[in-house]
């Protein structure tokens, strides 16, 4: 939705630099001695590198105020719910997908490659979902497929309800090891 | 008279230079058709027959080729077997390939993948969202995307030994993707 605005924001960055960037043809003098040429060119090249490096910061930064503009406008906090996946040890389970439901309807399937269940695995949070639902009480299934013990096919569900009120929701899926039982553990906490 | 046959040569040397252009757009057509040519194909994640899930993405910086194929094709088994043979080749250069079932029913699907067994992976695309977003109407169809994730070439013809293959390939792994 704000492509058009980054990119017209990114052309007159980049049209406001052009003019510090190019060489200004005064610069290069026919009388000047090569050394000396050599030298300018040098400082030329590298005022032309921090130049594109501000730039390239610039843009980053842009980037990210747009990305929070985006999702203050897309996901207003008092309609917001937000649902992350955390994984602990995971020697029971291996995560291949999870369908997420929120008051019957599906809201999200995810599928899992190695990859991302190694990221899991080292710590990472991913937010499976974000979206927006009305004020009060509503459910939320969150069903969890993949290998589990003696790699057997495994699919469990999980759920919640909760009470969505003025400010945004947050939901964490997490999927833990249950030494004693042998087991995955799945649970839903409900981050107030 | 020779003015005539005079002003004629340079005419007719000005066709056939045209028709030999035309004759050359003709045959790049039938390799290099479709409206998801020079474009970056959409993200996706799909289940594999045996192993892990797959996505695309995960290969950017690889050649990747998409083979569509379905039970019901009677070329398709030609054509995984003919990609198996490049990617034993090539695969040790960076090639991806990934054969993707448009079978309506899945348990064909496996039977199908089970019994044309190939060393890369076979995925399953249920919801046709790949083969959707490709606008994919024959098979087999192979998709050839370089190294920054656009198709470069797509192939729906029924010639698993077309030799531009080979060309194409090389031409994707030649390519180096540029350092943003």
């Amino acid at each position: 939705m704000l492509w058009p605005l980054t990119l017209v924001l990114l052309t007159t960055t980049a049209l406001a630099a052009e003019p510090a960037a190019a060489p200004s043809p005064s610069a290069s003098s026919d009388a000047a001695p090569p050394a000396a040429a050599g030298g300018a060119a040098a400082n030329g090249t590298r005022s032309l590198d921090e130049q594109i490096q501000t730039l390239k910061k610039d843009v980053v930064d842009l980037n990210k105020d747009l990305f929070v503009l985006e999702e203050e406008l897309l996901f207003p906090a008092n309609t917001q719910v937000a649902v992350f996946v955390s994984m602990d040890v995971g020697d029971f389970f291996a995560l291949d997908s999870i369908n997420l439901k929120i008051d019957n309807r599906d809201v999200s399937n995810f599928l899992y490659t190695p990859r991302d269940v190694t990221a899991l695995l080292k710590g990472g949070v991913q937010r499976l979902y974000v979206g927006n639902i009305k004020s009060g009480e509503h459910e939320l299934v969150a069903i969890f497929n993949g290998k589990g013990p003696h790699d057997r096919d495994y699919r469990r569900a999980a759920n919640v309800r909760f009470e969505k009120g003025v400010g945004a929701k947050y939901l964490e899926l997490k999927i833990t090891d249950h030494q004693r039982a042998q087991q995955p553990e799945f649970e839903i906490k409900d981050w107030e | 008279m020779p003015l005539v046959h005079a002003s004629s040569r340079p005419l007719g040397l000005a066709l056939c230079v045209l028709f030999g252009a035309y004759a050359a757009t003709a045959a790049a057509a039938t390799a290099v058709t479709g409206a998801a040519i020079a474009r970056p194909l959409p993200d996706f994640t799909l289940p594999a027959v045996a192993g892990s899930n797959v996505r695309l993405s995960e290969y950017l910086g690889q050649p990747v080729v998409l083979s569509f194929w379905s039970s019901r094709c009677s070329l398709c088994a030609a054509q995984l077997k003919a990609l198996d043979r490049y990617y034993d080749t090539y695969r040790s250069s960076g090639l991806v390939v990934l054969g993707i079932s448009v079978e309506d029913d899945p348990q064909r699907a496996l039977d199908y993948a089970h019994a044309h067994k190939t060393s890369f992976p076979m995925l399953l695309d249920r919801g046709k969202i790949v083969s959707r977003a490709l606008d994919i109407d024959r098979l087999p169809t192979t998709v050839l995307i370089d190294r920054g994730g656009t198709v470069r070439y797509l192939h729906g013809d029924d010639n698993p030994s077309d030799p531009s293959y080979v060309a194409q390939i090389r031409a994707l792994l030649d390519d180096r993707l540029i350092a943003p």
